[in-house]
């Protein structure tokens, strides 16, 4: 679907028909990026130069981070301390899920607390978790944990009262164990549920790192921002968004990719 | 036949034992703050081996006597015996096939037949519950359609994947609720055709609800008729019918004639209750 959407009598320009195809999207997404790396690199004067640093002094600073290895190290520790907590909140939300939708006496007790505690900003722990883990990686494990808890928790409870019971009567009559209902009724129905609670946590996952990391850390790409503009260094603050904006897109096209991975899945199923 | 009332083994016919019994069991539900009385007390012993249906018109607790017979509901008076054990949990003996069909949307054929074959209280190996599967397949026509998703497969299909995941077990009785009524007569003739025959081949007890008395007619060894809400039992029949029976031309003889009049007398008052309502 490259084609240019055009009035009856309009032929398309040169230009226009060029930028309507793949390759020449790309040129024009390169002209723009350079035409602006360009403006940044050659019309600041000095004043503003010390607040705005420049495209190549930053692109050296990343490179000397890429030689002596401290990207990696910083890198290595928010990605850890990302996808720890993630996997550890996804664990718990969804076993708690299921064992409250298989014991809904217990969830009509606790109910309450739980939307207490998931309707409040878990940043807001920040502090609290940095004085009881310390400043390293274990608060920000602990914080993201907690918050894809909840996020996973709610998603799957959603996804188990929306189980037919009368699935789960079949299967009573057949025999089933508690167990053999959790893993041949509970878990595959709930498993759409559970999968839109662990897509929508990433991104949850990502910032709230991010935000411990600025808090107060000794590693990571938060703690590196924090720490060049605590310096006033602007090349280093910015090579550290640098580094965090790929991210961000390298995990939003993985995103991407997973959620049409299942989608085809879905619609075999 | 049969006896229709008394204790334990028929006199005179010792191979005979009861297998289930209503004992003046009654079913009250609450709806809305008021109360809804779905079943009258009643009395209804169902021999071994026996096949039993229930008529009557829409609301009479023929599906309450299902769901207590399954023990998914406990009689609000009265009790409920399995193979003379009053029942207080789950009836792990039987087979039920409900109105709708339960299959697992997330399964294939296959699976959904097969499912009742993997719980521990079982424990087929894989070979054995695969092969059985299979031979299941065959038998109640579904050969081709084995790797559909429930979604993909018409009602009438649906109804023979949850018939075959009900029989592969071989429970010892099988509770039906209107199993087979929103088919075209064709199938349905072809269908009650297969049970008729499995359920001989496995010497299986059958308590049959069904709003069509030509259905029950065909199928039963008994035909119990209900009235209207709140239900309870109006006539009850024997079917002398010779056995096996050809489920496509038994509504043609006089016989089959004269027992249907003879409910449909019974039925008819009920019918006109039952839509008034």
């Amino acid at each position: 679907m490259s084609e240019v959407l055009m009035l009856p009598d309009e032929t398309p320009r040169p230009l226009m028909r060029f930028v309507a195809t793949a390759s020449g999207r790309l040129t024009a997404r390169l002209a723009v990026v350079g035409g602006l790396l360009a403006a940044w690199q050659f019309l600041p004067g000095k004043g503003l130069r010390f607040w705005m640093s420049a495209p190549l002094d930053i692109g050296m600073r990343l490179w000397t981070w890429l030689l002596d290895g401290s990207l990696w190290d910083h890198l290595g520790a928010t990605v850890s301390a990302m996808a720890s907590g993630y996997a550890i909140g996804v664990a718990t939300g969804v076993a708690l899920g299921l064992l409250f939708g298989f014991l809904p006496m217990v969830h009509r007790v606790l109910s309450p607390y739980i939307t207490a505690l998931y309707a409040m900003p878990k940043i807001a722990l920040a502090p609290l978790f940095i004085i009881v883990f310390g400043i390293g990686i274990a608060s920000k494990v602990a914080l993201v944990a907690i918050t894809v808890f909840f996020l996973v928790l709610n998603t799957t409870l959603d996804g188990v009262r929306n189980v037919d019971r009368d699935l789960i009567q079949a299967l009573g009559v057949m025999g089933a164990t508690r167990l053999e209902v959790i893993g041949k009724i509970l878990l595959p129905a709930a498993l759409p549920w559970i999968f839109t609670g662990m897509r929508i946590s990433v991104r949850y996952a990502f910032t709230n790192t991010l935000l411990a990391e600025l808090i107060a850390s000794n590693r990571g790409i938060g703690y590196l921002i924090e720490y060049y503009s605590g310096i006033f260094d602007s090349t280093g603050t910015y090579a550290a968004i640098l580094v965090l904006v790929i991210m961000s897109v390298g995990l939003t096209e993985a995103l991407t990719w997973v959620e049409r991975a299942m989608a085809r899945g879905r619609g075999r199923a | 036949m049969p006896p229709r009332d008394g204790e334990g083994a028929a006199p005179g016919r010792p191979e005979i034992t009861e297998k289930l019994r209503l004992a003046g069991a009654s079913k009250r539900f609450t709806v809305r703050g008021g109360e809804l009385e779905a079943l009258r007390p009643t009395d209804l012993t169902v021999w071994q081996r026996e096949f039993v249906a229930l008529v009557g018109p829409s609301g009479c607790g023929k599906s309450t006597i299902l769901n207590l017979a399954a023990g998914l509901l406990r009689p609000s008076e009265g009790a409920v015996f399995y193979d003379g054990q009053r029942l207080t949990t789950i009836n792990r003996a039987v087979g039920y096939m409900t109105q709708k069909d339960t299959l697992l949307p997330w399964r294939s054929a296959a699976d959904n037949i097969r499912i009742a074959l993997e719980l521990k209280c079982r424990a087929v190996p894989r070979a054995e519950a695969a092969a059985q599967v299979a031979r299941m397949i065959e038998l109640i026509g579904l050969r081709g359609f084995e790797h559909h998703f429930p979604a993909e497969l018409s009602g009438g299909m649906r109804k023979r994947v949850a018939l075959a995941r009900t029989l592969i077990y071989e429970p010892e009785t099988l509770l039906m609720d209107e199993p087979f009524g929103a088919l075209d007569a064709q199938l349905k003739l072809l269908l009650l055709d297969q049970l008729q025959t499995l359920t001989t081949l496995r010497r299986m007890t059958v308590v049959f609800v069904t709003h069509d008395l030509g259905e029950a007619i065909t199928l039963a060894d008994r035909v119990v008729v209900f009235s209207a809400r709140p239900g309870r039992i109006r006539a009850i029949r024997d079917i002398g019918l010779a056995r096996p029976r050809d489920v496509f031309k038994v509504r043609f003889t006089a016989e089959f004639a004269r027992l249907h009049e003879e409910l449909w007398d019974e039925l008819k008052d009920e019918v006109v209750k039952g839509t008034d309502v």
